[in-house]
């Protein structure tokens, strides 16, 4: 059995939220007021993820996947329910389990902005206590996945969005973390600094087994990484298995395109179990004349978007 | 990584950590020349304005209290040199506030180092020698003037008490530095805080009793000249207050310490 580097048991999550009044007699009484509501942002959330895994973290905005992130880095303490990282309690023993963890979150860099990248990783090595030898073993791995030659000596701030993207991933991974939280890695970047990245976490996770969490809205990240998907939706996990699975799940949907005579292109998500393909293209045939016809396998970012507007899967 | 988390990070792990940075930080700074130069001249220029104010005012008032011109001059130069420290080393907390604001405070919780430390540690500001070395000259003439014989003791009780005497302003900017994570509005407070310094290089016995008491011991502005001043000023009746201030001052900074790590725990990073 493989090693279970996070455990998490019916983790729920609670803010209180202070009722606002409107006008200014309301505002005045917000100020005296202990008049809270609160919200469950995550929901009796369970989840083992294991050794070396990529796990696809997924859900639309607000459905607590940051607040998910926020307890397993320790920032945030859960409400109720257990987590487990690297066999610590996160909020508990915070610097410790961030030792072990490595986070970066989307388009906040977290290197020393007014320093060099190899001064920040120095630091970094520091801070994290990197014996020399596997830091400079860390080096060579990162030459041999990526050209880091001509970003490694320049201040960050001088840094395109890509080569900062890069370089907080690469700073996230040099103390050899057993498990990375990658939040939005790709985003705001263009096609090729994309597969650049996703490349270099691929690579990163090879080399040293670690376990990486990546939230994304990129169904790209998800396809070129993750075999496994974990699926949130306002606060509680509503899937949680191999990607093929849900294309299985989602096996009899069908993407039909059909090309009408001006030249433009129909698309139509079918299921073949209720509609008949065959049955579409005469019902649009009476209509229009068709010029050409494909037939694809659904996409795994329209399986997403299907179970995102309420079609549960397990 | 077993042995990485065995191994503790005492005062030297930090210490080093800091000169790293610091050198890092100065070797970028010195790479952009006119923002440098420019900066520092900037605070010379709003020094010597006051400077210029306080000696026309002087001229005409030659004693305040019981205290001539060169008292008033050794004062102010002390409270330059006290505030030192709190502008070059402590300055990232004014941006604090916008930090919490937007989210980006969180990155500073993700590092196995101490929060308060990582944070004050990104900013070095070098405004502050302008400022140093104005006051360090102030300092330095009101003290030939006075007549205090320039010893061992009497130089160790000037560290001594200076440093003592910038631990106040610091945990005076921590606390309302600290505030932006319960109020919104946290600006006004800081702006507020900091021009109580300027209360600094005055004798706090020229102020009524009630507002004495809280510049003593609410807002301890008092600390921050006047207190460790009498030490050199009046050696033959220095106050117990005076006499404690190090000890005083050590624990306002460690109260200032504890309410601004209290706000990064009760701070619940929403706006993610």
């Amino acid at each position: 059995m493989a090693k279970e580097v996070l455990v998490m048991k019916d983790v729920s999550k609670e803010f209180k939220v202070l009722k606002r009044h409107e006008g200014l007699k309301g505002s005045i009484r917000d100020l005296f007021s202990r008049d809270y509501t609160s919200v469950m942002a995550v929901k009796n959330v369970s989840l083992t993820v294991e050794e070396g895994e990529i796990i696809g973290y997924l859900g639309p905005n607000g459905a607590g996947k940051s607040t998910t992130i926020k307890m397993m880095t320790g920032v945030l303490e859960q409400t109720s329910g257990e987590i487990t990282v690297n066999g610590l309690v996160p909020y508990k023993e915070r610097t410790k389990n961030s030792e072990k963890i490595g986070v970066v979150f989307g388009q906040r860099s977290q290197l020393w902005w007014a320093l060099p990248l190899i001064e920040s990783f120095k630091l970094l090595r520091d801070i994290y206590m990197v014996p020399e030898k596997d830091y400079q073993d860390m080096l060579e791995l990162y030459r041999s996945l990526v050209d880091i030659e001509p970003i490694l000596h320049k201040p960050v701030r001088q840094m395109s969005l890509g080569q900062r993207t890069l370089s907080d991933i690469l700073a996230a991974f040099l103390h050899d973390p057993g498990i990375v939280f990658l939040d939005e890695p790709t985003i705001g970047l263009d096609v090729s600094m994309k597969a650049k990245i996703r490349e270099l976490i691929k690579g990163l996770n090879e080399a040293k087994k670690t376990t990486v969490i990546l939230t994304t809205h990129d169904m790209g990240d998800v396809d070129a990484l993750c075999r496994r998907i974990v699926i949130i939706d306002e606060g509680q996990k509503i899937y949680d298995n191999d990607i093929d699975h849900l294309k299985n799940y989602f096996g009899s949907y069908r993407t039909l395109k059909l090309r009408l005579e001006d030249g433009s292109w129909h698309e139509q998500v079918i299921d073949e179990n209720k509609t008949d393909v065959m049955h579409v293209i005469q019902e649009t045939q009476k209509k229009h004349r068709i010029t050409d016809i494909q037939l694809e396998e659904i996409s795994t970012e329209e399986i997403i978007r299907k179970i995102y507007e309420g079609g549960k899967a397990s | 990584m077993e042995t990485a988390s065995c191994r503790k990070r005492g005062f030297l792990f930090y210490a080093g950590i800091y000169r790293k940075i610091l050198v890092q930080d100065l070797k970028s700074k010195m790479s952009y020349r006119a923002d440098f130069i420019l900066s520092n001249l900037g605070m010379i220029m709003t020094n010597l304005s006051g400077f210029v104010t306080f000696m026309i005012l002087f001229h005409n008032f030659p004693s305040i209290n019981g205290w001539d011109y060169y008292h008033m001059l050794f004062l102010y130069g002390f409270s330059l040199i006290a505030l030192t420290p709190v502008q070059c080393f402590f300055d990232n907390n004014w941006n604090l506030r916008f930090m919490v604001r937007s989210g980006d405070f969180i990155k500073y919780c993700f590092r196995p180092i101490n929060v308060f430390f990582y944070f004050i540690s990104e900013v070095f500001d070098i405004k502050g020698i302008g400022q140093f070395i104005f006051g360090m000259g102030t300092f330095v003439y009101a003290w030939r003037h006075i007549g205090i014989p320039v010893t061992f003791v009497t130089i160790a009780k000037a560290v001594l008490f200076l440093i003592t005497a910038s631990l106040f302003m610091i945990a005076i900017m921590n606390a309302s530095a600290a505030t932006c994570f319960w109020i919104i509005n946290s600006g006004y407070v800081m702006v507020i805080m900091f021009r109580f310094k300027d209360f600094a290089k005055y004798p706090a016995s020229i102020f009524n009793g009630i507002f004495r008491f809280i510049f003593t011991f609410i807002i301890p502005i008092a600390f921050v000249a006047y207190y460790p001043s009498l030490v050199f000023i009046t050696p033959d009746s220095v106050p117990l207050l005076s006499w404690l201030s190090p000890l005083i001052g050590a624990f306002f900074f460690y109260l200032s310490y504890k309410f601004w790590m209290l706000g990064v725990r009760r701070y619940d990073f929403t706006g993610s």
